[in-house]
This record gives structure tokens, sequence and C-alpha cells, in this order.
């Protein structure tokens, strides 16, 4: 799984947001809010990478146990897949 | 991910007290590019300010012009590649230009260089305004010489 292209992380007040830029900015109107955990996600899926993948990443980047981790990670790629942010 | 949504602009001002979104038109360049940088717009709190870019609303199309002089009623407002002034009332303008991220680069609007860009964008007006005149004059002479030569047919 992969984020399409057509989005850029900002960081603005401590807060970090995903704006769509250029085709994509005509296709999706928001603001996407990132808790940290998600940004680290965001990031780690800009490029082509499995659901364990994205577990192993968390695991060895936060104390968190696989279990949550798996978790996090599934209702990441559920969000991304339910507004056609992945590929 | 903590949330997906889609806000209008004027909700996020009020529920998060910031929009972030991307730049769309061509009427703040050089400054702003099309759908490439981001603009941070924060809730109006005070009065603004000659040079202070303010979001407003014009029907249902929100716009994003410099203020180049505030009056009693509003604001005299233009946008850094536009050649005509607006009245904009007061009640219109919904937020204030407080950030922007420009080919990736972070900048506030209280930066120098950024005031320093603002205040030459205004006192060079005229000279750009002319030199689009001649621009257009060259063009509109252009294309007579073209029609003269190559006329359209008639049907």
């Amino acid at each position: 799984m992969q984020i399409k292209k057509g989005f850029v992380l900002r960081e603005v007040g401590g807060e970090t947001v995903v704006v769509p830029v250029g085709k994509m900015s005509k296709e999706f109107h928001g603001m996407i809010n990132l808790n940290s955990t998600g940004a680290f996600l965001w990031r780690f899926y800009t490029e082509e990478h499995s659901v364990e993948d994205g577990v192993n990443a968390l695991c060895a980047e936060y104390d968190v146990e696989e279990e949550k981790a798996c978790a996090d990670v599934e209702r990441f790629v559920e969000i991304l897949t339910r507004n056609g942010f992945a590929e | 991910m903590s949330e997906v949504e889609k806000l209008k602009i004027e909700d996020a001002l009020l529920e998060k007290g910031v929009y972030i979104g991307p730049t769309v038109g061509v009427s703040m360049l050089p400054m702003l590019k099309n759908r490439r940088d981001t603009i941070v717009v924060r809730p109006k709190t005070e009065k603004l300010k000659r040079l202070d870019v303010a979001l407003y609303k014009r029907g249902d199309a929100y716009i994003l012009h410099r203020v180049l002089a505030p009056t009693d009623t509003g604001y005299i407002i233009r946008g850094d590649n536009c050649y005509s002034d607006e009245n904009v009332p007061e009640e219109a303008v919904i937020g204030v230009l407080t950030e922007f991220f420009r080919k990736g680069k972070h900048i506030f609007c209280t930066d120098e260089k950024y005031v320093a860009y603002a205040n030459k964008r205004l006192k060079t007006y005229k000279t750009r305004r002319f030199f689009v005149l001649i621009k257009y004059k060259i063009r509109r002479f252009c294309a007579k010489i073209f029609r003269f030569f190559f006329p359209r047919k008639q049907k």
C-alpha cells in the first residue's frame, strides 16, 4: 500500500496537517489533521509498504505493544482506503 | 491519523481557529502559485492593516488579496498580480493570512523579508501596470497585423 501523490505534510503551530496540492486539490477539499503516530505512518506510507511493515516500523519507533500497533496501522490504512488516499 | 474532515473554510476558522489549505488562482502571484503553495489563515481579531492579506468572500467565492488601505467601512484591496482595486466591506473579511508555505519554505507574515517584499510589490505597482498596458497594446497590435494577413474565413 502507498499514499497517492499530491499531498504534502505541513507543520503549523505544533500540529501536523496534510494538504492536497496540484490536481489532488481539485478532488479533495478539506483538512487532514494528524497526531504524531498518524504523521509517522503518513511519512512511512509515502513509499510502498505492507501493513506488516507499518506495524514493525511503528513498534521500532514507539514503545508500543505489537497488538496496539497493529490496531493503529489497520485503522490508519482503513481511513486512507475509505477516503481514496491510498493506491 | 486523528481525523479527516471536509470543513468549509469558515467552519475551520470557527472550530479550529485556523484554516490550512492549498492556494487556488493566480491573483497573488508571484508570492503564491496556483495549487502549489499552502496558506495558513486565522480569524480576523482586529482591524486589518496595510499590507495584511485578507481572506474575504465575494458571493460563494473565497478571495485572498492584499489590503492597500483600511477605510471606515472596510478595506481597499488588490491582489499582488491584479490591476484593479476593490472596496471590500468589513463584514466580508473572514480571516487574515498569517503564514504560508512557498515552494515548501515556511514563511511568516511578520518576517522582515516578507514585509519588504509586500512593500516593494505595492511601490512598484504603477511601473508594473505601465508595462502590462504596453504588453497588451503590443499584443493587440500584433493580432491586428495577423488578422490583416490571415483574415477569418466568412461563413
